[in-house]
């Protein structure tokens, strides 16, 4: 099968493209840096099928980090049949710059000129036949987004990887011409394939090529002893490179016709940049937008209407039976948006999702169960091990769709890449660049993709910085500890609202990162912090397909892992809460003399400092198997929580009916935890950061530990997660429960910075006297 | 023990097999084990773990 290569500049569309044709539905977002890898999918419309190979963006083939060396290596090494160029039709100019260098491969070039629709709608024109003309390859003018021109570009992509094709330059107006040419030569006679491209990067000072061509270097530094550049002196990559803009200036600029335009007057773009990229105004903005989308997703009491306004409740409107349930089916609708108080959009298809579907459904189905001739045992397994966890667990699902939704609307609107911006001053001062924070962001989705993206940082220690702080920007699968927990404080302590405590929980993450990347750039990963430079994209409306991918991705990988993982994990813990070491099986009432409560009994004092430790009593230990359950998956805390609820219950006798508890829902399953332990507020609040900070699943400590490369950093951060989360949580424990250990650990923490800044000027005078 | 209770044990039991076994199989495979299916967001990077480092100088 053919294989055709999608490469070009980050952000100009590859991915949107790749989608388009081979009708995947690979995440696109409306920044630089979104694809770190190679993809491949299969095009069907050609005589034959060809494969399609999306590449990470870059600006040239002289890569600096590690996804654009796995772009240049597969141009270079995998004998594509054709490159597809996709050039921003609105930055013709810069993107060209990347056409110049594929140009020089022997590889058949089709450029496609993308976003031509944009182009169009600003007035301005773009002469597709004269560009052909200067560039000497096919150009076909194409609308990745509205799928416009796909066609006729994959055809003459297609007729293009049939013919045999030696590689061009622009360069040969520039002084450096002629070496060029005798590198070629010479490396023509060793039968290197892309002698063109391989010619000119040695003779750019390409470290790579340097390198790998070791016996024509000497050729190439003996005409360097000889040569001086007036304005760039012996600086060869910066000669080469002026060469190849004042090529594309002199040639390309006349076939582009700009409308003339009022060029004091602000686009749209800039006059929204003005205010959000604010140098004061910028992060108050962000915190207000983060704010708000924590608001529409969780809020109970929706703009805070029912405190303001003293809204009836559906009881005062006598629309509730005695025993609390609405008298019919119209109320029962009514209710899931009002009840005294308006609920947010988030709550409201919440409620929708678990009053009228889970509920219902489960209910159901452990009704059958129930009826069934099955043992007690059985039904046990079957109703407390298998449905409750996973009901539990799904009841989240609208929770994370509508947090997910908000942030993809940032993210393909292009504020996202704002955020960056504005940050970049500010992570700066603590160690990090502001690309720093887009695999950051990226973590309150998934800790996988995110650790993974930290390949777009090309300095290894702000990567790994990264990769250990991933984790605390709390992700998807955790969203259901932060709910449940936060709303089981409320509803059973009634205290707070559960946007404000779960918008805090995030704030704290972030504050912790901070902190952390702070205390790891001036102590063992000290280093220079890179400079930033990101091209900020234009804004956008976000687009309903993009949106509708990226929910349907965090939709389904959530409903998997409810039904695999989470499953499994609770049956086995049904199985170890009802077996004894004797292996003998136990009724709900004797869950103490489980497999599971002795092994957890040992560990249980190690989170007294947490308040979740020996302090909860002979029950305290259902803390410690929800910790160890969120290893394997954060989402098995809740799971875990709802299987062992029934079992408690039983045991205390605790009436779930007359409190209205049901351990379907994840929220009810936590009040049973509380009824049981007696667990205090700053103990669940501990738990919540504990969980947020700690080591996080299975799948991203093996990405760590993919990513980080060396053993030695991976047991590193694997110590610095455990640790780091003991102390967070400790903190938000003894704080909580006596305020005056404020000043003890403030006084810690001073102790501390003061260490390290004496350290560090002590090592730094002892350097100078060196 | 009925049938269903005997059925009840034998699937449990497999389905947690399974799980295990596909997990341990997709990690030999140097696939990702987060159930994304290796088609979401960015996830085909999972298993190009070892990158050629090398970098620029300069």
């Amino acid at each position: 099968m053919k294989k055709i290569v999608l490469a070009g500049n980050p952000n100009c569309g590859k991915t949107t493209l790749f989608n388009s044709l081979t009708g995947s539905t690979a995440h696109v977002g409306n920044w630089p840096g979104v694809t770190v890898d190679k993809r491949d999918g299969v095009y069907k419309k050609t005589p034959e099928n060809v494969a399609i190979i999306d590449l990470p963006g870059i600006y040239s083939l002289s890569p600096y980090t590690p996804e654009e060396i796995i772009s240049r290596n597969y141009i270079l090494y995998e004998k594509p049949d054709c490159i597809i160029n996709i050039v921003d039709s609105t930055n013709l100019e810069r993107n060209l710059y990347l056409t110049t260098q594929l140009l020089e491969t022997d590889v058949p070039v089709v450029v496609a000129l993308n976003m031509i629709d944009v182009v169009n709608k600003n007035g301005d024109k773009i002469d597709v036949k004269a560009l052909e003309d200067k560039l000497g390859v096919p150009v076909v003018a194409i609308s990745a987004l509205k799928e416009k021109g796909l066609k006729e570009l994959m055809d003459k992509a297609y007729e293009e990887s049939r013919v045999v094709r030696e590689g061009t330059t622009v360069l040969t107006d520039t002084p450096l011409a002629r070496l060029i040419d005798d590198v070629k030569t010479a490396l023509k006679k060793q039968n290197v394939e892309n002698p063109l491209f391989h010619a000119i990067k040695l003779v750019e000072n390409d470290s790579m090529e340097l390198n790998t061509h070791k016996e024509t270097a000497p050729m190439v530094e003996e005409f360097k002893k000889t040569f001086e550049d007036n304005t760039f002196g012996k600086d060869f990559e910066a000669i080469i490179a002026d060469g190849r803009y004042k090529y594309i200036s002199k040639n390309f600029a006349q076939t582009v016709t700009k409308k003339e335009k009022d060029k004091l007057k602000m686009t749209p773009s800039d006059k929204a940049d003005k205010v959000l990229t604010h140098k004061i105004w910028g992060i108050p903005i962000f915190l207000l937008v983060l704010f708000a989308i924590f608001h529409l997703t969780f809020a109970e009491d929706f703009l805070y209407l029912g405190a303001i306004f003293n809204f009836p409740t559906l009881e005062e409107l006598g629309l509730l039976t005695e025993d609390g349930e609405p008298i019919n089916f119209g109320v029962q609708l009514l209710s899931t948006f009002y009840d005294g108080q308006i609920a947010s959009p988030g709550i409201f298809i919440d409620h929708i999702w678990n009053d009228l579907i889970i509920g219902n459904l489960f209910g159901w189905l452990g009704g059958l169960v129930e009826d069934s001739s099955l043992s007690q045992w059985a039904i046990g397994l079957i109703n407390n091990g298998i449905l409750e966890g996973i009901a539990a667990v799904l009841s989240f699902l609208p929770c994370i769709l509508t947090l997910f939704l908000f942030f993809s609307i940032l993210e393909d609107s292009g504020y996202m890449a704002r955020i960056a911006f504005i940050l970049d001053k500010m992570f700066r001062r603590f160690g990090l660049s502001g690309r720093a924070f887009m695999p950051m962001i990226m973590g309150f989705g998934c800790s996988v993709p995110a650790m993974i993206n930290t390949r777009t940082l090309a300095d290894d220690k702000e990567r790994t910085a990264t990769v250990r702080v991933i984790p605390f920007f709390s992700c998807g699968a955790k969203l259901p500890i932060l709910t449940a927990v936060a709303g089981a404080i409320v509803v059973y302590f009634g205290v707070g609202n559960a946007d404000l405590i779960t918008y805090g929980m995030y704030l704290l993450g972030i504050v912790a990162a901070i902190a952390s990347v702070l205390l790891m750039r001036s102590t063992s990963l000290k280093g220079e912090t890179p400079p930033f430079i990101m091209e900020l994209p234009s804004y956008h409306t976000p687009q309903f397909k993009n949106l509708m991918a990226h929910l349907w991705d965090k939709g389904k990988h959530f409903v998997k892992k409810a039904f695999t993982i989470i499953i499994a994990s609770t049956i086995v813990i049904w199985l170890l809460s009802h077996f004894s070491f004797a292996w003998q099986f136990l009724e709900d009432e004797q869950i103490n003399d489980s497999i599971l409560a002795d092994v957890s009994k040992f560990v249980q004092p190690l989170f007294t400092p947490l308040g979740f430790g020996s302090q909860l009593g002979q029950y305290g230990w259902v803390f410690v198997v929800a910790v160890v359950a969120g290893l394997i998956a954060k989402e098995n805390v809740i799971a875990t929580f709802a299987t062992l609820a029934a079992c408690l219950t039983a045991v205390v006798g605790m009436d779930f009916g007359e409190l209205a508890i049901d351990a379907e829902d994840g929220i009810d399953a936590v009040q049973s935890m509380i009824m049981a332990t007696g667990i205090t507020i700053p103990a669940l609040i501990s738990f919540i950061a504990f969980n947020m900070t700690t080591i996080p699943c299975f799948a991203a400590v093996g990405t760590a530990k993919a990513e980080l490369g060396n053993k030695k950093s991976f047991k590193g951060t694997l110590l610095f997660w455990f640790l780091s989360s003991y102390i967070i949580g400790a903190m938000v424990y003894t704080v909580g429960s006596w305020w005056w250990t404020t000043f003890i650990w403030t006084l810690a923490i001073a102790i501390t910075v003061m260490g390290i800044v004496f350290r560090n000027k002590h090592n730094k005078v002892g350097r100078n006297q060196l | 023990m009925s049938v269903w209770e005997i059925i009840s044990i034998v699937a449990c039991s497999l389905f947690v097999i399974g799980v295990i076994t596909s997990r341990v199989v997709k990690r030999i495979k140097g696939k990702p084990t987060c159930d994304c299916g290796c088609d979401c967001a960015h996830c085909s990077g999972c298993y190009h773990s070892k990158v050629d480092k090398t970098k620029k100088d300069n």
